[in-house]
């Protein structure tokens, strides 16, 4: 189910009605949010359910068994049933065909003559979401960092909790299932908040990502021709702008629809593309798959901890890993590594040069961060590596002639909302909404909402996927 | 930070702004309508699999949409025809998918555009690109994309600014379509589409009828007919009668095997459509053929007087909704009479 569609906003005034509704205890209100967080998967498709339910046993007994065990071996056995099932999950239904592909190619290039039919596996929606949450609580386990939970249904509504299911953020289960353990009840205050992010979202992404930037950059990644710098250019700002809004859209509405219900999530985003150098990217884009990374990657292939070598092997494996987690590409593989890169030079850099983070200068290098990104969205958003090397060819202004594909008011368009977008970020830098919310006349805060609530109304959001389920 | 005075002034401008909008195209003689998308398709697609041999479907193109009106048709034979037709489209891929994909034995009533019928079975091509979408979309749909369908009809009946349509129309008042009609300058050097606007009213079982607006105001009729001519004008494939003949000949012989009836209607044309029409897709060599071919009864509006003088058509290719009431009932008088459609009504 999406969030920008009607079907969610009926099954979430149920869901809320029968929350609030006094005839139920706190037990009852978590079984009721769990079935409606399966009712919400299984609309999009029913028999999927169980690949949840088969990872919710799974690392609920593995959990249970590392709580108790106190043999090393045993222990280590079970952390690692844990992994195989979830990453065999992964690497069955997202990386089937890929490395089926490859292994076809290697073949081939080899001499042997093989071939093999796609298996055309369907992609169980926010797979990579629910298995990486999934994973960290046994990990955690594992390490003793976490409590077991205490209950079954608190697990299994932290696996399956459907604000944050299908697209994160990805939480650690100190963050959320010891939400559980209480009867939660959003205050009006916090209910209000929650429906205003939930707004925030929704503009982000029918507004903001569907109906000003996707068709620009949809019309430039989807040209056969070589671009014309600008189109280049502006295709690949518009792409930025959309894919920002489109995730932190769906991030921002999965934390209000949760503090409706009384639950806190961790924030996703802060405003990333103010950020200066990529180490404060990742601490403000995709903030929980960043820190998962770091966590249960980065640090435990030796992060810093081993020479300037390992921690440069650590950074590009980190990063590399991280592109294919988006998808079953190269081109995710190149845009992983691409990051990797430039986190490696910034490294080198970092105590030799005197970096200010303020004034002209602070703008001027998040301005060069911000370019630096678009590059890689090139491989991001491409389908191919021709599109790709065409795209970047352009950009470079490496081409002589180039075919102008966008039109003159598209070119405005993505231009002003990227400036924006952009000046919006570097004054929220350091600061956040809800800080912004407190300063700011109720009378004010009030006609904002409904100006954002009538541009989503009247944008006519088709429901279109976000673009992040697909990872 | 008081969030109930802002929730307040936000509900009430929120309902102050949105009337204003739905108020204002209204005054700009706006009426809502139903969204003939891919959803709406696969819900009437749906309905095949409950039916019996005395149902009847439609397959076509826009013309047998517009002018078989499917509440005269069901006065006059008690059934309710199921209207599978698309915009621009050959019949052929919906056909394809009623005789392998389901075990419907009733009457299927194949409107005849021969420019689209004949066009091609490559599958890349918009006629056969666009309808076969719509199959595989109504096979791959999920509960919450029918569940989101069903809510949305309703709203879709009422208001005008919910009312758009799935294809980039000029005329659609969603935001996107508003700021896409914006032209500063021609960048691109691209030939810029003529302005088109949806002439048809749909209902949610998928009947449309001409707007007043364009069977009535030859302004708005020329809009069409430019939008006609700028569409024929370029570079179009020759038709393709021999492939698009043999492949609809196979899935004929498989559906008339299991008892199913098959009825061809080739709709009236005029002006620019009925020229083009006589000098490059002749009857004798074309919808003849096919007839013969696949053995199955034909209606072509001039074999018959009292189709023939009925005035067509506004703007060269659909009959108005009052001449497509009297379409529809001329035609399935005609049927009745040669018994080829089943009928719940007493005789």
């Amino acid at each position: 189910m999406l969030f920008n569609s009607l079907s969610f906003f009926v099954f979430l005034a149920i869901v809320l009605v029968l929350y609030y509704s006094p005839i139920f205890k706190w037990q009852q209100k978590k079984f009721m949010l769990l079935m409606a967080s399966y009712l919400f998967y299984a609309m999009w498709n029913p028999p999927l359910v169980i690949l949840l339910w088969i990872s919710t046993m799974v690392d609920w007994t593995a959990g249970k068994k590392l709580a108790v065990l106190t043999d090393q071996k045993k222990r280590k056995l079970w952390l690692l049933l844990s992994l195989a099932v979830n990453l065999g999950f992964l690497g069955f239904f997202k990386y089937g065909d890929f490395l089926l592909e490859n292994f076809t190619n290697l073949v081939n290039a080899i001499g042997i003559n093989f071939e093999a039919k796609p298996m055309d596996i369907i992609l169980p929606m926010g797979i990579s979401f629910y298995t990486f949450q999934t994973m960290s609580y046994t990990i955690d386990m594992y390490n003793r960092k976490t409590e077991r939970a205490r209950t079954f249904l608190d697990f299994a509504l932290y696996v399956t909790f459907f604000p944050q299911l299908v697209a994160g953020p990805i939480v650690r289960a100190k963050e959320l299932v010891t939400q559980f353990y209480e009867p939660k009840k959003a205050t009006m205050n916090q209910f209000l908040w929650g429906a205003f992010l939930l707004t925030i979202g929704l503009f982000q992404k029918v507004v903001m990502a569907d109906t000003l930037l996707s068709s620009s950059a949809d019309t430039v990644f989807g040209a056969k021709d070589i671009l014309h710098a600008t189109d280049a250019w502006m295709g690949t700002l518009a792409f930025s702008g959309q894919i920002f809004f489109d995730f932190a859209g769906y991030s921002t509405c999965a934390i209000g629809i949760a503090l409706m219900l009384g639950i806190v999530l961790p924030d996703n985003f802060k405003y990333p593309y103010a950020a200066i150098g990529f180490s404060d990217l990742w601490k403000r884009w995709h903030i929980s798959l960043s820190s998962w990374l770091r966590d249960y990657l980065y640090i435990p292939l030796g992060g810093n901890r081993h020479g300037i070598v390992r921690l440069y092997i650590a950074l590009m494996l980190t990063m590399l890993l991280g592109g294919l987690w988006h998808g079953a590409a190269w081109t995710f593989v190149i845009w992983g590594a691409l990051h990797g890169l430039y986190l490696v030079i910034e490294r080198q850099f970092r105590g030799k040069v005197n970096v200010k983070t303020v004034g002209i200068q602070g703008i001027l290098l998040a301005l060069l961060t911000y370019t630096c990104v678009n590059i890689t969205w090139v491989f991001f958003r491409a389908r191919e590596f021709s599109t790709a090397k065409n795209m970047i060819t352009s950009m470079f202004f490496m081409n002589d002639e180039g075919t102008k594909v966008l039109q003159t008011f598209e070119v405005i368009k993505v231009g002003v909302v990227i400036t924006i977008l952009f000046i919006c970020h570097w004054i929220m830098r350091n600061t956040s909404m809800k800080e912004v919310s407190k300063k700011t006349s109720p009378v004010v805060l009030g006609v904002f909402w409904a100006i954002l609530v009538f541009l989503i109304l009247i944008s006519q959001g088709s429901g279109e996927q976000f673009i992040y389920f697909q990872f | 930070m008081n969030l109930k005075t802002s929730a307040i002034i936000a509900l009430v401008l929120t309902l102050i702004f949105i009337t204003s909008w739905e108020f204002y195209w209204r005054s700009q003689g706006r009426v809502p309508t139903v969204d003939d998308d891919k959803y709406l398709f696969a819900a009437s697609r749906a309905k095949v699999d409950k039916l019996t041999s005395d149902d009847i479907i439609i397959v076509g193109s826009s013309r047998v949409m517009f002018n078989i009106q499917l509440d005269e048709f069901e006065k006059l034979t008690g059934v309710k025809p199921i209207q599978l037709a698309n915009v621009g489209s050959s019949p052929l891929p919906v056909f394809h998918d009623i005789v392998n994909n389901t075990d419907f034995k009733g009457t299927v009533i194949v409107g005849v555009t021969p420019g689209l019928f004949f066009s091609t079975t490559y599958p890349k091509a918009s006629p056969i690109e666009w309808p076969q979408s719509r199959v595989d979309y109504f096979h791959k749909r999920t509960l919450s994309e029918r569940f989101n369908h069903w809510l949305s009809i309703p709203l879709q009946e009422n208001f005008v600014f919910i009312a758009t349509h799935g294809e980039v129309l000029d005329d659609n008042v969603d935001l996107k379509t508003l700021l896409n009609n914006v032209e500063i300058n021609n960048r691109t050097g691209r030939p810029r589409y003529p302005e088109f606007f949806e002439f048809g009213s749909v209902r949610r079982d998928r009947n449309v009828r001409m707007t007043v607006e364009t069977s009535t105001d030859t302004v708005a009729a020329n809009k069409i007919k430019k939008a006609w001519k700028f569409i024929l004008g370029g570079e179009n494939p020759p038709p393709d009668k021999n492939s698009t003949t043999a492949f609809f000949e196979q899935d004929a012989k498989t559906f008339k095997a299991r008892g199913g009836k098959i009825i061809f209607v080739r709709s009236p044309s005029s002006g620019f459509f009925e020229q083009g029409e006589a000098m490059f897709l002749p009857r004798e060599r074309f919808y003849d053929s096919l007839l013969t071919v696949v053995n199955s009864p034909g209606y072509h509006y001039q074999d018959y007087e009292q189709l023939k003088t009925i005035d067509c058509c506004p703007e060269w290719s659909h009959l108005s909704a009052e001449n497509a009431d009297t379409f529809t009932k001329e035609l399935v008088k005609i049927m009745l009479n040669d018994n080829v459609l089943p009928t719940t009504k007493a005789d």
